[in-house]
């Protein structure tokens, strides 16, 4: 049963007691720091934040599992290399984006013809080849992976 | 100056953002209980299908597969709105939210040549961040900013910034207004101005103010200056509300007393935690009852009922005592009842709420309003987790049709999207 007069309830942030004290005042005081907020440190633009859940194997080799929840930032502009939401095909899907072809002896010249490859990190996914914009978007750039890794 | 951003057919494109495929489709957003059209893409639009259609109507377009058909899911729209809101409020001195897809932006000390760069910024980073089009209007007064926006949005060339800047594009932009789509003018004041003659904003703003403020008064006389440039509209300060109501359509019609009451409970328990996020305190609280007025084979009833507080409260425990009190004295078993509500009025700041001096229990208000912020705190995550005994089990919001609803893709982390 809950008793309304109790005030100890255990989910309020740590805080220096500021109360009335008689005496010497607690030498903690002064460093007292608020509990380290995720949101705060995960998310750099909260506006442009959303979360997505990994589906599949094709970035295993990056070590991104099924259930793993994407922080996906989409005001950042998508540079080479980095680990992408893109909707292609009318589906969500999760690679690596490259400007350059990965195909043995293609070079390693940033193509500036509109191409561009979406490269999975698992041997037996195919790189994707991005040649009609018009049925593709880069939908957000990935800037953290969490895991979950109690198994209960 | 003022620029107005306008969200281009919001609803539609917060569904697109996360369902992209919905892209180039001729897409429809329902209203509560998918009752009839409240938001069209543009393909929908030029299918000829108008705001409000009853969904019935669609139905078979749907059917067939020519037209997409979503649920509204405020949660969704809520969500990607304060975002769209928030890069506004970053990037100019002050904004004025006007509705949940338009907010005004006061251009005051911005050097006006930045201004237009200022805003295909923001139409360019709010899609990109958000992923919602906005078109934008840029003129010395609210008035003629709405208008631009119009032409920011119908014409692709202006990119999504239009931009009132001097007397020739003002008086352009003015002939090419039909005066029943300025704001401020509602339908029946067009229509007694199209009977004196006036088609266009241009013919208005042609009229004597003599003339206008005998037969429009004062407030057709602020349109008509601020259609001439003058800044008239004065600024809406964001007073506390007058009244907050929490009301519902059911699914099936209730003709049960103790459901009836689970329901109104629910409604009242909502009115009271509003009351709390806001600070403010009611000391009127009326509840209502509506039978199905769609029905004229069945007996009609619409009763309301009053009840004031003693003093004034936004505990749980009081609004809803007094809601099912009201309840009792409305209810008839007779009746068939479709949809009821509840209000509560004559809102007070919380913190300056007169107590009577005699005959009050201060220590039995304290430990309702500890009762109260409590639920406040386990209720936070949206789910009625805690209620009181006379509210209904579940999410009350369940009893509203929804049978396209999207996920709440952006609040709920079990509805995120899914990336193979």
């Amino acid at each position: 049963m809950y008793n309304p007069e109790d005030k100890t309830d255990g989910l309020l942030p740590p805080m220096a007691a500021e109360g009335i004290h008689a005496g010497f005042p607690s030498p903690a005081q002064d460093y007292m720091n608020p509990c380290i907020d995720l949101n705060k440190e995960l998310v750099r633009h909260p506006a442009a934040t959303f979360y997505g859940r990994v589906v599949g194997d094709s970035m295993i080799d990056a070590g991104v599992e099924e259930g793993d929840i994407l922080v996906i930032d989409r005001s950042i502009e998508a540079s080479e290399g980095d680990m992408c939401v893109c909707f292609v095909d009318g589906e969500f899907t999760l690679k690596y984006i490259s400007f350059r072809d990965p195909s043995p002896g293609a070079g390693n010249a940033r193509k500036d013809d509109g191409r561009l490859w979406l490269v999975p990190a698992n041997d037996s996914y195919p790189v994707i080849t991005v040649t009609d914009a018009s049925s593709f978007t880069v939908w957000g750039v990935v800037t953290y992976i969490i895991k979950k890794s109690y198994r209960k | 100056m003022y620029a107005l951003v306008d969200c281009n057919n919001f609803f539609v494109s917060c569904e697109r953002v996360f369902r992209p495929q919905l892209e180039g489709k001729a897409v429809v957003v329902l209203s509560n209980n998918d009752g009839c059209v409240v938001a069209r893409s543009n393909e929908s639009k030029a299918m000829g299908i108008k705001m409000g259609t009853p969904f019935y109507q669609v139905k078979d377009m749907v059917k067939a597969g020519r037209l997409i058909a979503c649920s509204s899911n405020y949660t969704l729209y809520g969500d990607l709105s304060s975002r769209v809101m928030s890069i506004l409020a970053d990037t100019v001195p002050k904004i004025e939210i006007y509705s949940i897809d338009e907010a005004f932006l006061c251009m005051d000390g911005i050097p006006p040549d930045r201004i237009r760069e200022i805003c295909a910024g923001l139409v360019k980073r709010v899609r990109k961040w958000v992923g919602i089009p906005v078109s934008i209007g840029i003129a010395p007064t609210k008035t003629l900013a709405k208008i631009a926006s119009h032409f920011a949005k119908r014409y692709p060339g202006y990119k999504g910034v239009c931009q009132i800047d001097d007397d020739e594009k003002r008086l352009k932009a003015l002939s090419l207004t039909p005066v029943r789509e300025v704001w401020g003018i509602g339908r029946r004041l067009a229509v007694k101005m199209e009977d004196c003659g006036i088609r266009t904003a241009l013919d208005y703003v042609g009229r004597p103010p003599e003339w206008v403020k005998e037969h429009f008064m004062l407030h057709g006389m602020k349109t008509w200056m601020e259609l001439n440039g003058r800044v008239s509209v004065e600024e809406e300060r964001p007073e506390k509300r007058k009244s907050i109501c929490t009301s519902r359509s059911f699914a099936e019609m209730i003709a049960d007393r103790a459901e009836l009451a689970s329901r109104v409970a629910d409604f009242a328990a909502k009115c009271a935690a509003k009351l709390r996020e806001e600070g403010s305190a009611a000391q009127q609280v009326t509840v209502f009852l509506y039978t199905n007025r769609f029905r004229n084979d069945l007996p009609q009833y619409f009763p309301t009922v009053s009840i004031r507080l003693p003093v004034a409260a936004n505990s749980t425990q009081e609004i809803l005592s007094s809601a099912l009190k009201g309840l009792d004295l409305i209810y008839r078993p007779e009746y068939l009842y479709k949809k009821a509500g509840v209000m509560v009025e004559d809102l007070v700041d919380a913190d300056a709420v007169q107590l009577p001096i005699f005959d009050y229990d201060l220590g039995l208000r304290h430990r309702r309003d500890r009762i109260s912020e409590v639920m406040d705190r386990l209720n936070s995550s949206g789910h009625n987790v805690v209620r009181l005994a006379a509210q209904r089990t579940g999410d009350y919001t369940d009893v509203v049709r929804s049978g396209f609803r999207s996920r709440r893709y952006s609040t709920s982390l079990d509805d995120i999207i899914e990336v193979k």
